[in-house]
């Protein structure tokens, strides 16, 4: 009987079911790729508050298959996901970097989220699929940056006319606010402590950490202030919804994901 | 099963802050946390010190070392080990085994108020494993930091100090750049030069697999992140194929000894 569960649970329709209901649901759902693609994290970038965004990125398709002339796509939204900037980098080395300051966005000091998509993917004579978890690192009144990797796998990219854009499908939302996620570690002796959640989803999710409501629209981004919390529990309607964490000490910061 | 550990140096300090609670919020109250450390070729099992509230346990910097490591588990579970006489690391519990990864803070720190930070974990399924890491060093490397610091973490099931060895390489030259022998079952540090952190340049070991971890140090503040093993950058089937030709690729480097 057991088994046969099991079974219904990894059909499309048990899947479906899985999803929509939140009961053991698959956090990652790339079932529905049949072609080569590359999968972006959601990352994000900060220029607000004296803030400057590292990142740093390799080029997986020289680094793996050996592909010439790569080149990588970088597509910059605001916190309301509206796209702020295109960037294309070519003529990439094995490992690259770039500055996300507010030059660099023509003077936005905002924050919001950043995708990064491989060129040429399409040229492999086989199925692939890469994920750059890529590192991200925060810098505030321009001291050495905190650096991190990528926190959750969330879009890929598709081509359209030669214009890139944005798909997201591979974090889903159940009907329910029953996912759970507690962070694992205790908040205390700290002056100040942020949470940067950006909605991984292609659906509005809403959640509450420790029982403040909050919602968000698809691609949208927040801070919120988790100072006063010295646990953060984390209920929402998002199968995978893990912020990153902001802690400040006297003129000193840590940036991790949670 | 996950495990977990520290770094000691002359200049840094850590602390570890276990959760006695998974990511999706159950509690065993149970459990408890015991230390692994390698005496006379045998692991020495026992209570570790701590001190701990309703919801963590928390391992001060005086009672961390580069050779133990940590783990929750039940007074009676600890009873298995005396059946392999204290041989093997063991996979006790499933408590830490969650999706996604059940973690520890993982906390550095200098007496200037620096501090930085990862929820870090070392699972089961690497004890068990020999292999070789293989990651760029300029992804974590600052180049503009007054010092950069490598430590690569290695926990394996025997109860064994064996040298293996670190490489840098420049791989795209073809080239081996930097040689340094470290120890399994310890957490071993490596000073990065500047000179060595460049993009086709990659650390990459012989024999034992591991966890690499970067520090970064400038006017006393300080960045802490580890990196990926590269087949976590590959989501299709290919994977391990692929990963597998490169580390061949690069192995060849170092039979050739091309310096």
């Amino acid at each position: 009987m057991i088994s046969l569960i099991k079974k219904i649970g990894r059909t499309a329709l048990g899947i479906k079911i899985r999803s929509l209901s939140g009961f053991k649901p698959i956090l990652f759902n790339l079932n529905f790729i049949n072609k080569s693609l590359s999968v972006s994290d959601a990352f994000c970038w900060r220029t607000d508050n004296n803030f400057k965004t590292f990142f740093k990125f390799t080029d997986l398709l020289k680094f793996f298959y050996n592909t010439q002339d790569t080149a990588v796509d970088l597509i910059f939204y605001n916190y309301k996901n509206i796209k702020i900037k295109e960037y294309r980098i070519s003529n990439l080395k094995l490992s690259n970097e770039i500055i996300i300051d507010k030059e660099f966005l023509g003077g936005i000091e905002d924050y919001g989220t950043f995708y990064i998509y491989h060129n040429k993917i399409e040229e492999i004579k086989k199925k692939i699929i890469i994920s750059n978890r890529c590192y991200v690192g925060f810098s505030k009144n321009d001291q050495l940056p905190s650096f991190l990797h990528g926190n959750t796998l969330v879009s890929y990219v598709k081509n359209n006319e030669n214009n890139v854009v944005k798909d997201k499908m591979i974090i889903n939302t159940s009907i329910f606010m029953n996912q759970i996620y507690r962070i694992q570690n205790y908040f205390h002796k700290l002056d100040k402590v942020e949470l940067f959640f950006c909605n991984p989803s292609s659906s509005k999710i809403k959640f509450k950490i420790n029982n403040i409501f909050q919602s968000l629209n698809t691609g949208h981004s927040i801070i919120i202030n988790a100072t006063n919390f010295d646990h953060i529990n984390i209920r929402s309607n998002c199968h995978f919804l893990r912020p990153l964490i902001f802690s400040y000490k006297k003129n000193f910061i840590d940036v991790y994901h949670g | 099963m996950n495990f977990f550990f520290g770094i000691k140096t002359n200049d840094l300090n850590c602390d570890i802050t276990i959760p006695r609670f998974q990511n999706h919020g159950k509690v065993d109250l149970e459990n408890i946390v015991f230390q692994a450390k390698i005496n006379l070729n045998k692991w020495i099992i026992q209570k570790a010190q701590y001190k701990e509230n309703k919801n963590f346990f928390f391992i001060n910097n005086n009672y961390i070392d580069n050779e133990i490591i940590f783990f929750l588990a039940k007074e009676k579970e600890i009873l298995k080990y005396k059946k392999t006489d204290y041989q093997n690391i063991l996979d006790l519990n499933k408590f830490t085994d969650t999706q996604p990864a059940f973690r520890a803070n993982l906390k550095i720190f200098n007496k200037f108020g620096g501090f930085s930070s990862y929820q870090s974990e070392y699972p089961y399924s690497m004890i068990e494993k020999q292999g070789n890491i293989l990651s760029p060093l300029s992804s974590l490397g600052n180049s503009t930091a007054s010092e950069n610091k490598l430590f690569i973490r290695n926990i394996y099931v025997k109860p064994i100090k064996k040298k293996f060895d670190i490489y840098f390489l420049d791989i795209k030259k073809k080239k081996i750049l930097f040689k340094k022998e470290i120890l399994t079952n310890t957490t071993n540090e490596i000073k990065i030069e500047k000179k060595y952190i460049k993009p086709d340049i990659f650390l990459y070991t012989n024999d034992y697999i591991g966890i690499p971890l970067f520090v970064s140090l400038k006017d006393h503040h300080i960045s802490f992140e580890h990196t990926h093993p590269p087949h976590e950058y590959i989501i299709s089937e290919d994977k391990f194929k692929t990963v597998a030709q490169l580390k061949r690729e690069i192995h060849d480097i170092i039979n050739k000894k091309n310096w």
